[in-house]
């Protein structure tokens, strides 16, 4: 685990940041982004807990295959006379996230590099990677794999419903 | 600077998930919604995953829930997009307004 406060207060303030520009937007694409960075954000949380495989999970879905959904969905759903509306503000609040953004790595290494001795990361990070993982496999096909087989049941009949649907639909 | 404890995560989690119920209640776009309660839920993830590693460091059950509520979200998104896709070609609109009748 990470207890490192200016990494901690980094992440949360472009959490919530990022929070309040996904729900503030009008345009969905720039929704989607800051909400991406959310994710992403909150997969770096759980790297600082210790968790790096609740992370890359996090990560892959939350971050990459949820917002290529809805992007699609979006895209689907869009009128061609709803194009370019709402411009200037999201721009203007793109332009000051990423500035926020550059600030924030700005921050991090110059703390790095003023007070290397202070950020003992590696140093920090519990080295019982294996232990995590023998409790993970242990949770998921030992003490909750009536929970794991039902998720897996439950995914099943969503792909075999939408195809079912799909070809209804077709 | 103080130190990082477990109730700084479970705030974080807490105003995550405030955001997401927030959003949920004032958007009027079904899309918006439902990264609202992403949102939501990626709140609920952080809080048990914060119970896991300060509470239980023998057995990690709050990482399987965390597992767990990723998966029922990516199916609850997926089966919700659908569903909007459908009222979409219906409606013609995507006000959730108009979303009252089935």
């Amino acid at each position: 685990m990470i207890t490192n406060p200016i990494i901690f207060y980094s992440a949360t303030g472009l959490i919530f940041v990022f929070t309040m520009l996904a729900l503030c937007f009008k345009n969905l694409i720039y929704s989607l982004l800051s909400s991406v960075v959310v994710f992403f954000g909150a997969a770096l949380i759980f790297y600082l807990l210790g968790s790096e495989y609740n992370a890359i999970i996090q990560a892959a879905i939350y971050g990459l295959a949820v917002p290529v959904i809805i992007g699609v969905s979006i895209m689907f759903t869009k009128g061609k006379h709803e194009a370019g509306k709402g411009f200037t503000l999201p721009y203007l609040t793109m332009l000051f996230g990423g500035i926020f953004v550059l600030a924030f790595v700005y921050l991090m290494m110059m703390s790095l590099a003023i007070m290397p001795d202070t950020f003992h990361l590696m140093g920090i990070v519990q080295t019982t990677s294996m232990d995590n993982i023998s409790a993970f496999s242990k949770g998921i096909f030992v003490n909750y794999v009536w929970a794991f087989e039902l998720v897996s049941l439950l995914l099943t009949i969503v792909i075999a419903g939408i195809s079912i649907f799909k070809k209804r639909g077709a | 600077m103080a130190e990082i404890t477990m109730y700084h995560y479970l705030v974080l989690g807490l105003v995550l998930f405030l955001a997401g119920i927030l959003g949920s209640m004032i958007a009027k776009n079904v899309i918006k919604v439902l990264i609202s309660i992403e949102f939501m839920l990626t709140g609920i993830n952080i809080n048990f995953v914060t119970f896991a590693s300060y509470c239980d460091n023998a057995n990690f059950n709050g990482y399987v829930m965390a597992l767990f509520y990723v998966g029922i979200g990516a199916v609850e998104l997926a089966v919700a997009l659908y569903i909007f896709y459908l009222m979409f070609r219906k409606k013609e609109s995507d006000n959730i307004e108009k979303y009252s009748e089935l």
